[in-house]
């Protein structure tokens, strides 16, 4: 659990901090793989036959699938479980982060390292689809400012990450930009981008990667929230990594037409709207070169997936702070790139392995709650 | 920092109430895990150290400075396993209600 590479702006514990976090992670492992598996079992023993004598078939997708389970004692139970887990994981990393706070935020302003870059816009307008709800339960989102140089935000979601992960994304959280780096790697060897956009960056964690990879890069980041972004550009000095992070919407962002060969994002387009991820799409196409490529990192989409799989990856739209979760999965991506320019042939949707050997053998069953390196990850990608 | 996040809490019995139950419990769970773990530290290093025997604990008087103390500790510990009763107050304070979810997820599907 405290195996969490420290750096300047990690947030420290306690010992009962620690041992609050450490009792967070444990329940959540243990719902994931003790108490989550068993809602299959009883989906197939008691809620579909129930189901099937009320309506003569089998539920036929996901909605009807809820529509029974809901009902169910021990499916309430686990949800329950969930819902108060994800809870306690904000609460005991909110407690550590805002004992520090004055430290944080006077060592994120005065690292007095200048490998890369941060410039915020404090007229950028927070998207509506960051300030209905908070994302994934994260009290005050990405975006809130407690103060003036705030990165509360930010050092609440280093941790907190690693914590939803069960440590799984690796010490440095970036087990999601390594694996599409691996992907590139393996996929397309000769490529070697010069100019590299991360989209919905948050505090650049899945960032770094492709500043390791292809070091002749120079690497861009952009997130709409500034407290994640001090944070962020801090915590990628602090590790000696040069990355140029802004504060822009990802819909519609400064940088110049054809300004990338690379654009990458990781679980981002999940916390969007329907809207923005076609004014994303279309972004990407303006910001990319000819001969570019994008990749889109997410859990997989619910197409082909058998009704009861995608109603429990869907469990977040409704019971965690997800609202878009369950319309993007739903989306047909192969159309959207073509309607924001994109060639038809040059669309990929796959499944690529964990970059890390100890994730990969993991159950890929993207269970509510256990989506945290599941051990795979859904990639959405096309060239220009 | 702000406690509660933005957004109806979902609940999932028949009784709400017994959401609210659960939530108690596993706080309470949590901060039982917490004090094993300091425990655990203690009984470890005093064993370590040679400082001291399972007798001396149960020979120890507090005075009143401790006691104050514990009282005080106490206090935060109430607040923090009590946390779901107090969300669902702060909730009704910012009118978060099961629509405006739903027409927050309307609003980004659309």
């Amino acid at each position: 659990m405290n195996t969490q590479l420290p750096h300047d702006l990690l947030p420290t514990a306690t010992h009962d901090e620690l041992a609050r976090q450490n009792f967070v992670q444990s329940l959540k492992v243990h719902l994931a793989t003790k108490v989550s598996p068993g809602n299959k079992t009883i989906y197939e023993h008691k809620a579909a036959p129930r189901f099937a004598r009320e309506h003569q078939r089998p539920p036929q997708d996901r909605h009807e699938v809820r529509s029974v389970m809901k009902d169910e004692p021990y499916y309430q139970m686990w949800s329950t479980l969930l819902r108060t887990s994800q809870e306690m994981m904000w609460d005991s990393v909110n407690v550590s982060v805002e004992r520090q706070l004055p430290q944080l935020r006077e060592r994120a302003a005065t690292n007095g390292k200048t490998l890369g870059s941060l410039t915020l816009n404090p007229d950028l307008a927070i998207p509506a689809y960051h300030t209905a709800v908070d994302i994934h339960c994260q009290p005050g989102g990405y975006h809130t400012e407690l103060g003036p140089d705030d990165v509360a935000a930010g050092a609440t979601y280093d941790r907190a990450v690693y914590i939803y992960a069960m440590s799984r994304l690796g010490s440095l959280n970036d087990e999601m930009g390594q694996s599409v780096v691996l992907h590139l790697k393996e996929q397309h060897a000769d490529f070697q981008p010069r100019r590299i956009l991360d989209m919905g960056c948050t505090v650049g964690h899945s960032t770094l990667p492709y500043v390791d990879a292809y070091p002749e890069a120079e690497v861009f980041a952009v997130d709409v929230g500034a407290p994640v972004l001090r944070y962020g550009h801090a915590r990628a000095e602090a590790l000696g990594k040069r990355v140029h992070f802004s504060q822009q919407n990802a819909e519609q962002t400064n940088f110049e037409d054809g300004s990338f060969d690379l654009i990458v994002s990781h679980i981002l387009l999940h916390e969007t709207s329907s809207q923005a991820i076609r004014n994303i799409m279309k972004e990407c196409h303006r910001l990319l070169r000819p001969g570019g490529m994008m990749l889109h990192q997410e859990v997989p989409q619910y197409e082909g997936m058998p009704p009861y799989e995608a109603f429990i990856l869907d469990w977040d739209t409704y019971n965690n702070n997800e609202p878009f979760w369950g319309t993007v999965h739903s989306i047909d991506l192969q159309k959207l790139a073509e309607e924001s320019g994109f060639a038809a042939q040059s669309v990929v949707q796959t499944m690529i392995p964990s970059a890390l050997e100890r994730t990969q053998a993991r159950t890929k069953k993207f269970q509510g709650g256990d989506f945290g390196g599941g051990g795979a990850w859904f990639v959405f990608g096309a060239a220009k | 920092m702000i406690r509660k996040a933005k957004g109806k809490r979902p609940t999932f019995f028949n009784d709400p109430q017994i959401d609210t139950v659960m939530g108690i419990v596993m706080a309470l769970a949590g901060e039982v895990s917490v004090l094993r773990e300091r425990l655990d530290t203690i009984e470890r290093l005093a064993v370590a150290k040679g400082l001291f025997t399972q007798h001396d604990i149960e020979a120890y008087r507090p005075d009143e400075a401790v006691m104050a103390e514990r009282e005080h500790w106490r206090t935060e510990y109430l607040e923090r396993v009590l946390r779901v009763v107090h969300q669902e107050l702060e909730e009704a304070d910012k009118s978060e209600t099961t629509e405006s979810y739903q027409a927050a997820v309307r609003a980004v599907s659309s």
